[in-house]
């Protein structure tokens, strides 16, 4: 344990959600938390943010799923899922009691009654509701919500009024072409958070056997590969909204979380390095302590968007 | 249904260890013929290993490298001299580079990983057949141990080279069958035509078959009217069942490789 002389500041506000660091998991990459929960006390996170979820269960997308590119991997899982019932009934007790910190469901539906209804279900049973619009690898709703700025607009709208209790986050697509404009456009339907980036859109073939490596042919790239545009899309967004931003894409260290944060973001999201090493959110964590115990920085709220702008 | 019943009678599930995250040094890095390698390496700080069952396996990496980013799944071969082993087999970017590793390098390892081989308790009354075609030997290796000799063997290779450690297999097995793709060693052919010709006069119900390969001898082996386990080879990004990257058609829908495998009963999985 630390020395109370030593002691930073590392919490965090996302809407009404106190988060006592500024670590996440990122939806799809932590499950419901049961098998990381054989690794490390999920307690120490920030917050957990789950597998995605829709209204029915899903049963996913055809193998291969998976493929490792340079410095990333694609995947095409197809939000494979238990759905709502088994949800609420096995996995979100079993969270709840491994852990002491916010639970944030990630909603997926083909249409804005589904998106509605999953809201309405999880509202004040869980402290986060993030809406994701933004999946490459499902054929209705996801992604296609995330690309029409109108659609995106109602969806939002409508989704706002059925989450009373719970902090709403929409986690919005790398293809938008503005994402400012998304950012912004949740804001004004009142999304108390914005969460980005996604996975980005991406293939890759097998040159001897001349297929795809995904059977369902493109996939969504994560991991270091997408870090500098995730860091981008960040700041265009935290620069034109006034609520808080979390991000993530290809963070594995401290030093690239610290990156996000001065970028805008106000917490992070580790996703893929958690593939690599289970306890990789607690190392990120241990990496933004380190870097403000050498810079002398008291509080994370301190480096929020502290990018200064010119070159260095 | 089956997998319950069996696994049941199996005395091995309840042994399985919890995996662990834990780097260790080269000791040594061998070729044993063609594309074929040993990789010895020993935990560091004098890290425990907890014993593996055959059929589990290691998630293994080139210490935090971004590229190769993912750990690779190899099965578990053998602990010897403090040391765990990987028999490994070069296929791509990773397995290449890991044949670069000399000793004293450092690599990080997670496991061990998924479910072991069920051993013959619910039928001690039937004769064990194993069915290995390329590097699924590794997977089979501490299983053949296991079974203490008992074990007729099917080993099927693209050529003699590709046929590895043929000697020490002699003496771990009753009876051993090889087959190879161009005929330098063994019967000229898939290793599935030896096993069905074994089977022209013998009861298929005497035999619990395990088997691990490539998914078209698994296919083949499935379709032959056996009872029995195969361990799937699947690749996988976390290894520890939350990234469903390797899921395989079963009966009841998408498993994962790593969390409800590698190992599955035949009767289960579903070839397309």
């Amino acid at each position: 344990m630390r020395s109370s002389l030593n002691k930073k500041n590392l919490e965090v506000k996302i809407g009404g959600m106190r988060l006592k660091n500024p670590i996440m998991t990122a939806s799809g990459t932590a499950g419901y938390g049961e098998e990381l929960s054989a690794f490390y006390d999920i307690s120490r996170l920030g917050a957990i943010v789950l597998k995605g979820i829709s209204l029915k269960p899903w049963q996913g997308n055809p193998p291969p799923r998976i493929t490792e590119t340079p410095c990333g991997m694609i995947n095409s899982i197809g939000l494979q899922n238990v759905g709502l019932k088994t949800f609420l009934k096995e996995k979100l007790p079993f969270v709840k009691k491994k852990s002491d910190v916010p639970v944030i469901a990630n909603i997926l539906g083909n249409t804005t009654g589904e998106y509605a209804k999953l809201a309405r279900s999880l509202d004040g049973e869980v402290e986060g509701i993030e809406i994701n619009v933004s999946c490459p690898n499902v054929k209705k709703g996801g992604m296609a919500f995330g690309l029409d700025k109108k659609a995106f607009g109602k969806l939002v709208g409508r989704v706002r009024g059925d989450i009373k209790k719970s902090v709403m986050i929409v986690k919005l697509s790398p293809g938008a072409q503005d994402i400012a404009e998304f950012a912004l456009a949740a804001q004004e339907e009142g999304a108390d958070a914005v969460s980005l980036i996604n996975t980005i859109p991406a293939m890759a073939i097998d040159i001897n056997t001349r297929r795809p490596l995904i059977k369902n042919v493109i996939g969504g790239l994560s991991g270091p590969a997408i870090k500098p545009i995730a860091l981008r899309m960040v700041y265009q967004a935290a620069r034109a909204v006034k609520i808080p931003v979390i991000g993530m894409g290809g963070i594995t260290t401290g030093q690239d979380a610290v990156e996000f944060i001065l970028a805008g973001a106000t917490a992070v999201a580790v996703g893929t390095a958690t593939f690599i090493n289970p306890s990789a959110p607690l190392e990120v964590l241990e990496g933004i302590e380190a870097y403000m115990s050498i810079h002398g920085v008291k509080g994370v709220a301190e480096l929020i968007g502290g990018a200064v702008t010119g070159c260095s | 249904m089956n997998t319950r019943s069996l696994r049941s009678a199996s005395t091995d599930t309840d042994t399985i260890q919890p995996a662990h995250l834990f780097k260790a040094r080269v000791k040594e890095n061998i070729k044993v013929s063609g594309r074929f390698y040993i990789l010895k390496a020993t935990p560091e700080t004098g890290f425990f290993v907890p014993a593996p069952l055959p059929g589990q396996f290691f998630m293994l990496g080139l210490d935090r490298r971004k590229d190769p980013l993912l750990k690779r799944p190899f099965c578990y071969f053998r602990v010897r001299d403090g040391a765990l082993e990987i028999l490994y087999r070069i296929v791509g970017k990773a397995t290449f580079l890991m044949r670069e590793l000399r000793e004293g390098d450092r690599v990080e390892v997670l496991g061990p990983l998924g479910n072991p081989y069920p051993l013959p308790g619910w039928g001690k009354h039937k004769k064990p057949l194993v069915v290995a075609g390329g590097v699924g030997i590794a997977s089979v290796f501490p299983l053949l141990e296991a079974l203490k000799g008992k074990a007729v063997l099917f080993y099927g290779g693209r050529s003699r080279d590709e046929l590895v450690l043929t000697d020490e297999l002699q003496g771990m097995t009753s009876e051993l069958h090889l087959a190879s793709d161009d005929g330098s060693a063994g019967f000229k052919g898939a290793v599935t035509d030896v096993l069905a010709d074994y089977f022209k006069d013998k009861k298929k119900s005497d035999f619990i078959i395990y088997a691990c390969g490539p998914n078209g001898m698994l296919k083949a082996v499935c379709g032959m009217g056996l009872r029995g386990y195969i361990s799937s080879e699947e690749k996988m990004a976390c290894g520890i069942g939350v990234c469903l990257g390797c899921a395989i058609k079963t009966r009841s829908g998408f498993k994962r490789t790593c969390k409800e495998g590698p190992v599955f009963d035949m009767d289960e999985v579903v070839f397309e």
